[in-house]
């Protein structure tokens, strides 16, 4: 401020430009790294199938099998013009369990252990293994990423959805790409959906009737279930629909907020249980010849499945790996056990054999528009599934010449031609797809696969026609289809499925095109950003040389290299997904060998190294709660109940803890008061503005206590005290941190008053501290005290220990102090810790959705994403960023050099411009390191994820550095 | 010679009968006892302890006796009797009769007093605590000690400026600074690299606490006094040429 004007601006340029540059880079990088798939707008229609090579069998018959089954539900008008292949399905039930593990459904038995979960939804299984019955259970493969909003779109499509969509996820888009819901609208089907909101998302106006109900308050495990259930058993009963979808959410919101081995989540599965009885009891006496479900298939499943600790996205076997529950209420012939695979088949709970099928995610809606007898989704990649295809009864009438009663005597050989029709059908549109899309797509798909696939189908359809002549051309005898083998139809089968099979192969390993060059330009910007950080730092070195008396800027050679080693190590951990998955423990780590070094100088300088001791003592405390926060029920509670839980054994229940966890964020609450009170009536200056921030940060904690209090069920509280607490106070909350905030940047350019440069820091420091400090704390709810504890005294630690090695040290000026990274690096270090300590971690299931409900009830994308944001970087970024002007102002106290004050801004540009390069360090390294493992299997369980939190990171930290360099100088 | 100066031909001896002492109580641990670090940590590295201990001690006490001008204060305290200092200077004269006390004082003073600060390291950089850990984490940390804390103690005493120097380790000028700071660095670097391969997945049994850690300590602690021998070999040199 008081050098010269020019001077100021000098200073914040480098920011604006490092802004900028980073902002480029990432824009350029996503662009390449995060591609979404090139969704084609093309669409199937009836009328397409006169191209495909089967159709030239199937029309000549079409017109004269066809016979229309004898009960009319009304929209029978639309089957008689028979389209793709024959409807085997009038009506179609899916009930969609949100995150439904397999081992929710398959009985114990399939299992080492028996876990308190397992055997809830017996209805099924007993279906399942009921002699006879054609009913099945499947162990469905989800791909990944297994977010809902992911897996619907998949599901729907047939397609592999890629990561881009992840970020949508809480503003899902419209599907534009064709989809099983758009052909079911497209051929006159009506569907009635409920549940879930974000179908209505992905399809705005598709829905004949919908009863959506929210699905991000995550608190929630009930709303959209007992919505639910108040439509489902009546809709039952209705003519009104011909597809009902059904979607509950609660066993979702059960795992993320309880997680699997909880109260909630059996009770829940337990509910289900009794749901779906009832579903099948009215299904089963509506099923009699003429009712309305007599012909109707019940599809019960998952989109995704979760980990013990309720979290999914990813790519392990626990998150891909949910369950698929189909039942056609008119039960196929008997010799359907000959399709249905029976390798997988266990003694269920009462003994009776229980055979359990596997099912790909990719192939559902494939298969549906198959038994519905509606064109198949364009996009879709999938294979018409044999074993639910078989489970309906309609797939097992033989086409034979037209008249019922010289039918195919072999149930299975009549099956196996309608299968292999409709496989025909499948490689046909598939092929065709992957044509259209290889010719459009700039990239396309690797062309010696293509060239492999395109060999598997010209041979699967050169079999065909044999086939087809082998069995077709002596049309008047029937007796040749009698007579005929099985294998000429199963070996067509094999033939398609092999080729369906290398497609989806070729579709999962290649689908998610890079775009390298852009890739590259991104990583050139990221290089050369740092190449401009450490110019400007540089730069700052010379300017600061007048001030200084000694040159030696950097120190001895083991205080450069080493901090550079910890920032690069910690850097290079990113090439493994275990560092990754590990990332708290490892920032921990550095932070802790940190502290060592400091340690070590500081007792080699043989003085009595109490900070340092201290800070180590407070890792290792970071460290105890980082392993904690990895599990999941605790990350709400406070550190010290769950050490006394793990550490003395005792157990959840006992009153006095849960008084002492109640009511012990609420003591840190008043010495957090008391501290700032402390330091605030240190300030020289400023009194009236000092005042108000010490009243609005009061206010700010009592209402976060009332909040808390009204929370906890420890006393008694008024219904009014208790809506007031829980959605009043914190709005009140934000309200005063966003006046404060208001008042101290007006205040900071009105204010015309003369007082040192440092003690103005420190004022308008402490005021943007103050402003943001209540909301995140409300926002991190319990935790918070104690985390904002943490990271004040460790702040604390970290200063005082440079201070005093900067006193005593021979190297007497603050200059060459200033410029000493070590303390930077373990403020970096510190802040990284605690965005595990405080329960987050990098993926996106790491989000705390909680904290974007605190005051609210209602979901609005723009205020529950700001919330979120704010808690999520809260702590880790916004705090330490906005704090750094503690580590010159608190250095500068003491010093009483006055050629040092003029300094002030030097010293401040060049701590803001080291912790920035330190963010931007981490971040090129996390995308080299995506760069390299961009092939690898956990690229979007892992890597994307990390890479987006990254990016993300270091944006809010450019940003924040830009502003907060506006608002001091 | 100045002071503290030692030869690198005895460096040399030193270091290969502390070698030779590790060796062997890797090799009666897997022969004799037939245990393994893998097996079980927490014995096999109480046997080193056990092997390694009295090695140590006695040969670093055996560099101390080349240095004429330190206080046996320390020692005096800890021990309280001539015996010690007696066996210390060679003199084995009533070896069995003190043997008790030394190890019995030495052990329980300074390899805990080094192995407290060895654990309180370890536990600040995210060894695991908890009761299937702490026997290991106790051998482990007194193992360290050994490696770091006992031979500066059993040479330096109390003398505050040695240990300044030590711990500042700037420049290394006397062979007995090399002899041993490098070993002591070289294993605690071992260790701190040695804890990298624990957060991989590759689910080996090596991987849990503390046994990569006390590979990478021991493979650290070699390394470190092949160092050291040859900086001795080279700064002898110098003070020859120095001499000429």
């Amino acid at each position: 401020m008081e050098t010269a004007g020019g001077s100021k601006w000098s200073l914040i340029r480098p920011f604006l430009v490092i802004l900028l540059i980073h902002s480029l880079a990432i824009y350029l990088f996503t662009r390449g790294f995060l591609l979404t798939r090139t969704e084609l707008a093309s669409f199937s229609h009836c009328s397409d199938l006169t191209h495909s090579p089967c159709s030239s069998i199937s029309s000549s018959h079409r017109r004269s099998n066809f016979t229309p089954p004898p009960d009319e539900s009304p929209d029978e008008l639309h089957q008689d013009r028979r389209c793709w292949t024959k409807p085997a399905v009038d009506r179609l039930v899916i009930i969609v369990l949100d995150a439904l593990r397999f081992d929710f459904v398959a009985p114990s038995t399939f299992f080492k252990d028996k876990k308190a979960w397992m055997d809830k939804l017996r209805v099924l299984q007993k279906l399942a293994s009921a002699e006879g019955s054609s009913a099945r259970i499947f162990k469905a493969i989800a791909d990944p990423p297994t977010t809902s909003l992911q897996r619907l779109k998949g599901l729907t499509t047939g397609g592999l959805p890629t990561f881009i969509d992840v970020g949508n996820s809480f503003g899902a888009p419209a599907i534009v790409e064709d989809n099983l819901i758009h052909q079911l609208v497209r051929n006159g089907k009506r569907v009635l959906m409920m549940g879930d909101d974000t179908w209505l998302q992905l399809f705005p106006d598709h829905f004949n009737t919908s009863y959506p109900y929210p699905s991000f308050n995550v608190k929630d495990l009930d709303t959209v279930d007992n919505g639910v259930i108040e439509h489902l058993l009546p809709s039952l009963y209705k003519e009104d629909w011909d597809v009902l979808i059904a979607h509950f959410l609660g066993v979702d919101h059960a795992g993320h907020i309880f997680g699997v081995d909880s109260a909630q989540m059996i009770q829940k599965l337990e509910q289900y249980n009794s749901i779906l009885e009832e579903v099948v009891d009215v299904l089963k006496s509506e099923s009699g010849a003429g009712g309305h479900h007599e012909n109707t298939f019940l599809i019960v499943m998952g989109d995704h499945g979760q980990t013990t600790n309720g979290d999914h996205g990813g790519g392990t076997a626990e998150e891909v790996e949910t369950s698929l529950f189909a039942m056609s209420l008119q039960s196929p012939p008997a010799s359907v056990s000959s399709v249905l695979d029976s390798s997988f088949c266990y003694p269920d709970l009462d003994g009776r054999k229980l055979c359990v099928g596997i099912f790909e995610q990719l192939d559902f809606a494939v298969t549906i528009s198959a038994l519905l007898g509606i064109p198949f989704p364009f996009g879709s990649i999938g294979r018409v599934d044999p074993e639910i295809y078989a489970l309906s009864a309609h797939t097992w009438e033989g086409r034979g010449t037209g008249t019922n009663d010289c039918q195919p005597s072999s149930d299975l050989a009549a099956w196996k031609q309608n299968y292999a029709n409709a496989l025909c059908i499948n490689s046909w549109q598939v092929r065709r797809y992957i044509d259209l899309y290889s010719a459009t797509s700039v990239i396309g798909l690797p062309i010696e696969d293509l060239n492999h696939v395109s060999e598997l189908y010209s041979q699967a359809q050169t079999n065909w026609s044999d086939t087809v002549s082998s069995s077709y051309l002596p049309m008047g005898t029937p007796d040749r289809i009698q007579d005929s083998e099985e294998s000429p139809f199963q070996q067509q089968i094999d033939a398609y499925s092999d080729f369906l099979e290398s497609v989806a192969k070729l579709a999962r390993s290649a689908w998610t095109e890079f775009d390298g060059p852009l890739m590259g330009v991104g990583l050139s910007c990221m290089l050369v950003s740092l190449a401009i950080h450490l110019l400007a730092i540089r730069r700052l070195n010379i300017l600061c040389k007048p001030y200084q008396n000694a040159l030696s800027i950097l120190g001895n050679y083991f205080s450069l290299v080493s901090p550079l080693l910890l920032v690069a190590i910690r850097a290079a951990s990113f090439l493994s997904n275990s560092y990754i998955l590990a990332e708290g423990s490892v920032a921990n780590f550095l932070l802790a060998t940190a502290g060592i070094i400091r340690l070590q100088r500081s007792i080699s300088e043989w003085k009595l190294p109490t900070n340092e001791l201290f800070f180590l003592l407070l890792s290792t405390i970071i460290r105890f709660g980082i392993e904690i926060g990895m599990s999941k029920e605790s990350s709400a509670s406070t550190f010290l109940f769950t050490f006394s839980k793990n550490i003395f054994g005792i157990n959840e229940g006992d009153p006095l803890l849960t008084v002492l966890t109640d009511i012990f964020p609420i003591i840190l609450l008043f010495v957090l008061a008391i501290m700032f009170y402390k330091f605030i009536s240190g300030i020289c200056c400023w009194p009236h503005f000092r005042y108000i921030l010490y009243f609005g940060t009061v206010c700010s904690y009592l209402l976060i206590a009332l909040h808390w209090a009204s929370e906890s069920n420890l006393m008694p509280i008024s219904l009014f005290v208790q809506y007031t607490g829980r959605n009043f106070a914190p709005r009140v909350v934000y309200a005063i941190g966003f006046g404060l905030l208001v008042l101290s940047v007006l205040s900071r350019f009105l204010d015309s008053s003369r007082v040192t440069p440092t003690a103005r820091m420190t004022v308008l420091s402490l005021a943007l501290v103050s402003s943001w400090s209540p909301t995140i704390l409300i926002l991190l709810g319990r935790q918070g005290p104690f985390a904002v504890l943490i990271f004040i005294s460790g702040a604390w630690f970290i200063v005082k220990s440079w201070r005093e090695g900067s006193i005593e040290s021979t190297r007497r000026d603050l200059g060459a102090s200033v410029i000493d990274p070590i303390p930077v690096i373990q403020w970096s270090f510190l802040a990284v810790c605690l965005f595990f300590y405080t329960g987050h971690w990098c993926t996106f299931d790491g989000l705390r959705y909680g904290a974007a409900f605190v005051g609210f009830d209602h979901f609005n994308i723009i205020r529950q994403g700001l919330l979120l944001a704010i808690d999520t970087f809260g702590v880790s970024h916004i705090l330490p960023i906005l704090s750094i002007p503690f580590i010159i102002t608190l250095q500068l106290q003491n010093s009483k050099e006055n050629s040092a004050e003029g300094n002030t801004f030097l010293y401040l540009t060049q701590v803001f411009l080291i912790y920035g390069l330190i963010t931007a360090t981490t971040t090129t390294l996390t995308i080299i390191c995506v760069t390299i493992q961009r092939r690898h299997l956990m690229v979007w369980g892992l890597f994307a994820p990390k890479y987006v939190f990254d990016a993300i990171g270091l944006l809010v930290t450019d940003a924040l550095i830009f502003m907060a360099s506006l608002y001091y100088y | 010679m100045g002071y503290g100066e030692i030869t690198a031909s005895k460096a040399l001896a030193l270091h290969f009968l502390c070698g030779v002492g590790l060796a062997a109580g890797y090799g009666i641990a897997r022969l004799g006892c037939d245990l393994s670090l893998v097996a079980d940590p927490a014995r096999t590295l109480r046997l080193l302890l056990v092997v390694e201990g009295p090695v140590i001690i006695g040969i670093y006490g055996w560099v101390r006796r080349d240095r004429e001008h330190c206080s046996m204060r320390f020692f005096s305290v800890f021990t309280g009797g001539d015996s010690i200092r007696r066996l210390l200077r060679g003199d084995c004269s009533d070896f069995p009769l003190i043997l008790i006390p030394l190890v019995q004082c030495i052990s329980s003073g300074l390899l805990s007093s080094g192995a407290l600060l060895n654990a309180f390291g370890a536990i600040v950089l995210g060894a695991p605590v908890g009761l299937k850990y702490w026997l290991s984490t106790i051998y482990w940390s007194s193992l360290m000690s050994l490696f770091t804390f006992v031979p500066a103690v059993c040479v330096f005493g109390t003398s505050r400026t040695d240990w300044q120097r030590i711990l500042a380790y700037s420049k290394p000028k006397e062979g007995v600074d090399c002899l041993i700071s490098l070993p002591a660095q070289g294993a605690v670097i071992g260790a701190w690299l040695g804890a990298w391969p624990m957060p991989l997945d590759w689910e080996r049994p090596w991987q849990e606490w503390p046994i990569c850690v006390t590979y990478g300590a021991i493979a650290g602690y070699s390394v470190g006094m092949f160092a050291s021998a040859v900086f001795v070999h080279v700064l002898g040199r110098k003070v020859h040429v120095k001499d000429d």
